[in-house]
């Protein structure tokens, strides 16, 4: 018998990433700005979505993909504050969303209609980490009543993310969350990372935040 | 979390790689594991065992070789062509 050696030197994330390069390209030719919210589950970010939408779903035409391992919660929650499209996608068990499964929910968006695109990943601060769906960057969301190490304990995550909302800041009285030390946590593993401190309840802060969607968004090419 | 569905995109890559062979050729396949890729060694390794133990493999053996950064790659597969040797 001839057992001969086959060198395959290919990425596991290779197809993955063929996808996540087709949902740029896409994006790119629109002219959208495409961010995937991660986040552990509870933080905040259908919260912070409903708000966003609510200020700027119209002026900035914003399209939203949710993904959850069951229900289609979420994309009620947030199509109650938009006439636009929110698409959900159920992963069925699945721990994370991945590029094909973007690409596909963009296929029922109206992608001349939009300028701002979110993606809500599913609840997990570990998994969404090494899947790129092809956004522009990664904004993780977490909050106060969580603990001021998650940065540390979770790093993969905070080093993808360019961009932190740290949410339920209205909370902040009533607890012994050390604000300092998170935002040190999270500098340690990743020093650019940028900070909104939010609460989605209340609105605090949300003007900040709402100003940087704003310079993140291209101007309308439309005639 | 996902180590099951990496196992079964690394099983997917070598079943097109040893093309046209089927996949029960394949006697043993060589993945390399980033320390940073996210995959926890110990879970991956019986996933993938478990996949290749079963049809359309016929029990290839799992060589796991670890690698600085993020990449998890399917470095090699050896694969029993049926020819006599020379």
């Amino acid at each position: 018998m001839a057992v001969r050696r086959i060198e395959a030197r290919e990425r596991v994330m290779a197809r993955n990433d063929e996808f996540a390069a087709d949902v740029r390209g896409r994006l790119a030719a629109a002219g959208i700005t495409a961010f995937n919210l991660v986040s552990s589950p509870g933080s905040g970010k259908t919260s912070l979505l409903e708000r966003t939408l609510d200020a700027l779903g119209e002026e900035l035409e914003i399209a939203v993909v949710t993904g959850d391992v069951q229900t289609q919660n979420d994309a009620d929650r947030l199509a109650r504050r938009t006439s636009r499209l929110v698409q959900a996608v159920v992963t069925d068990g699945a721990c994370h969303l991945d590029a094909s499964q973007v690409s596909a929910a963009l296929d029922a968006i109206d992608l001349e209609r939009t300028r701002l695109f979110f993606v809500e990943n599913v609840g997990n601060l570990v998994c969404p980490a090494s899947w790129d769906l092809g956004e522009a960057a990664k904004i993780v969301v977490f909050s106060v009543t969580e603990g001021e190490d998650k940065p540390l304990k979770y790093p993969k995550m905070f080093r993808k993310a360019s961009y932190a909302v740290l949410n339920k800041i209205d909370l902040l009285p009533h607890l012994d969350f050390d604000l300092d030390r998170a935002i040190a946590s999270a500098r340690e593993v990743n020093p650019s990372l940028r900070f909104f401190l939010t609460s989605a309840r209340t609105g605090a802060g949300l003007d900040e935040w709402f100003d940087f969607l704003r310079q993140q968004v291209q101007a309308p090419a439309r005639t | 979390m996902h180590e099951l569905s990496l196992a079964l995109e690394v099983c997917r890559i070598a079943e097109e790689k040893a093309v046209p062979l089927p996949p029960s050729a394949v006697r043993s396949l060589g993945v390399e594991v980033g320390d940073d890729a996210g995959v926890e060694v110990d879970n991956f390794r019986f996933c993938l065992e478990s996949l290749l133990s079963a049809p359309p493999f016929s029990g290839a053996r799992l060589e796991l070789l670890s690698r600085p950064g993020e990449d998890l790659r399917l470095t090699y597969l050896e694969v029993d062509d049926g020819r006599p040797e020379n």
